[in-house]
């Protein structure tokens, strides 16, 4: 690499292009995680029901997600789904159904194994108090289940973060997309992708690191 | 055997009983025909070598298990048996709050303050007005010594003040029949101590106990019975004196031997 002569100036001169990629990147990040959240809730009601067929339902859904890659389950919604319903599916809207969807499936491992971290004494000792069933799961297991589910979403957040960028694949402008109309404007991809995976470490590397230390602290209780 | 063996007539005046109760997990059978019927005011202490079905039955009295065959009465009532019928449930649900259980493992809810713990149940249950719930729990955690932790986390207290805290809930329910588990087999020696201390006061105040035990001094000075299991069923029973110091069983003599010094 002797020789080349960097240019960082072409970012400070281009911030405005690549932060409106990082707005983008940071929205799309959010709402999934809502919507994420709503699904893998979905999933995990399906996957801890009475009824066989709707456990049926959660659990083959859940291994269709995690064994097939993302970025196939993206291409998929983007090009088939519109043509198997004959519906437009934008390019934004898609990714951002491809990843809540993806996420769901972790998210509803989360709160699965949240519940299951309630021992069975709590529940039992709610029981003989005559508590009901729907008294104990509010009052007794999802509160503890809630605080042990944190940390999993808050790095399901980080995953989304930089999943978000599989979005350039289909053109959504995020940061990643962004960077890659830059680079191929001006010609400069070493200072613009350096640059955007600063950007992805700065924000994700400090988010990381809080989860492993909330972690930690649930762990000691 | 000391005194006759509870009979289907006896059950049915009892307080709480179970009548010719099995019961198998899969194709291990834990308990085999126990008849035993619990009366007012009595302190009946289950003893005998660990794996006999002492916790089990406990168990099937406090509802949490479902009996194989059998049935479990309250007041004369079927409450739990196999067929699980809507009459039957109807019952457990309005006669089973009447039952309290003290658990080896506290099982406080740790999410709860102390006096959270102990509102929780008569407040969303029993309806008790909050106001009501909370002196009736502050008195209650007076008379398990524990008026000064009422606004503290279960984390932070011993395994002892846990345990106390655990009664002081079960009282809140006002149980006629109250069901320890092993309520002292989780604590060190030091801390046995303050609970055994309050169980020995509910059980002067007339409290009916049922108490599965390791504690032989316990159930000699304070239990009004002992029952004594084996292999799943009730080998021998009787009053405390004549238990420890005549045990007719070869099974119970055999048994009382590892206690002696
Ligand atoms: N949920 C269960 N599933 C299978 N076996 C059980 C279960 N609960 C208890 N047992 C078995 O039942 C037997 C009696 O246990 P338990 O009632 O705890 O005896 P004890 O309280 O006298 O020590 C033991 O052999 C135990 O392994």
């Amino acid at each position: 690499m002797g020789g080349y002569r960097f240019r960082w100036d072409v970012i400070p001169a281009n911030l405005e292009f690549l932060l409106s990629g990082l707005q983008q990147t940071l929205y799309i990040s959010s709402i999934t995680l809502v919507l994420a959240m709503i699904g893998g809730m979905i999933i995990a009601l399906l996957d801890m029901s009475r009824f066989l067929p709707f456990r049926m339902i959660g659990v083959a859904w859940g291994e269709l997600i995690r064994n097939t890659p993302i970025l196939v389950q993206l291409l998929w919604i983007y090009y088939v789904l519109p043509m198997a319903l004959g519906i437009n599916i934008n390019a934004w809207t898609a990714l951002v159904i491809g990843l809540s969807v993806y996420s769901s499936a972790f998210i509803a491992e989360a709160y699965r194994a949240g519940i299951q971290a309630v021992p069975v004494g709590h529940r039992e000792a709610a029981r003989v108090l005559g508590m009901s069933s729907t008294q104990t799961l509010f009052r007794i297991v999802l509160p503890q289940a809630v605080r042990m589910t944190l940390p999993p979403l808050a790095a399901n957040f980080v995953q989304l973060i930089k999943f978000s960028s599989l979005g350039a694949v289909i053109s959504v402008g995020e940061i990643t997309r962004r960077g890659m109309e830059l680079s191929a404007s001006i010609f400069r991809p070493l200072e613009v992708f350096t640059f955007i995976a600063i950007v992805y470490f700065v924000i994700c590397w400090p988010l990381a690191m809080a989860i492993r230390a909330w972690e930690r602290r649930l762990a000691r209780r | 055997m000391s005194t006759e063996l509870a009979t289907p007539a006896a059950t049915k005046t009892a307080l709480i009983a179970a009548e010719a109760l099995s019961k198998s997990f899969g194709d291990v059978q834990v308990l085999s025909g126990i008849d035993l019927a619990i009366h007012p005011q009595e302190v009946v202490c289950m003893i005998g070598p660990s794996g006999s079905g002492k916790t089990t039955l406990l168990r099937c009295l406090a509802l949490l298990e479902t009996p194989s065959l059998g049935c479990v009465r309250m007041e004369g009532q079927i409450i739990s048996q196999p067929d699980q019928t809507r009459a039957v449930k109807k019952a457990a649900q309005s006669m089973g709050r009447d039952i309290g259980m003290v658990f080896q493992h506290f099982n406080l809810w740790p999410h709860m303050t102390v006096l959270q713990n102990i509102i929780e149940a008569p407040v969303r249950v029993r309806k008790t007005p909050r106001a009501k719930a909370v002196a009736e729990a502050e008195s209650l955690l007076e008379k398990v010594g524990l008026s000064d932790k009422r606004d503290v986390y279960p984390a932070r207290l011993s395994g002892g003040q846990q345990q106390r805290v655990a009664i002081a809930r079960a009282l809140a329910m006002r149980p006629k029949v109250l069901l320890f588990d092993e309520a002292t087999s989780a604590l060190d020696p030091e801390l046995k101590r303050e609970v055994l201390l309050v169980m020995r006061a509910l059980a002067g105040e007339g409290m009916t106990m049922v108490v599965v035990t390791h504690e032989m001094g316990f159930a000699r000075n304070v239990g009004t019975r002992i029952v004594f299991m084996d292999e799943g069923a009730i080998v021998e029973e009787g009053a405390p004196r004549a238990f420890f110091e005549t045990p007719q069983t070869d099974r119970a003599k055999r048994f009382l031997r590892q206690f002696e010094d």
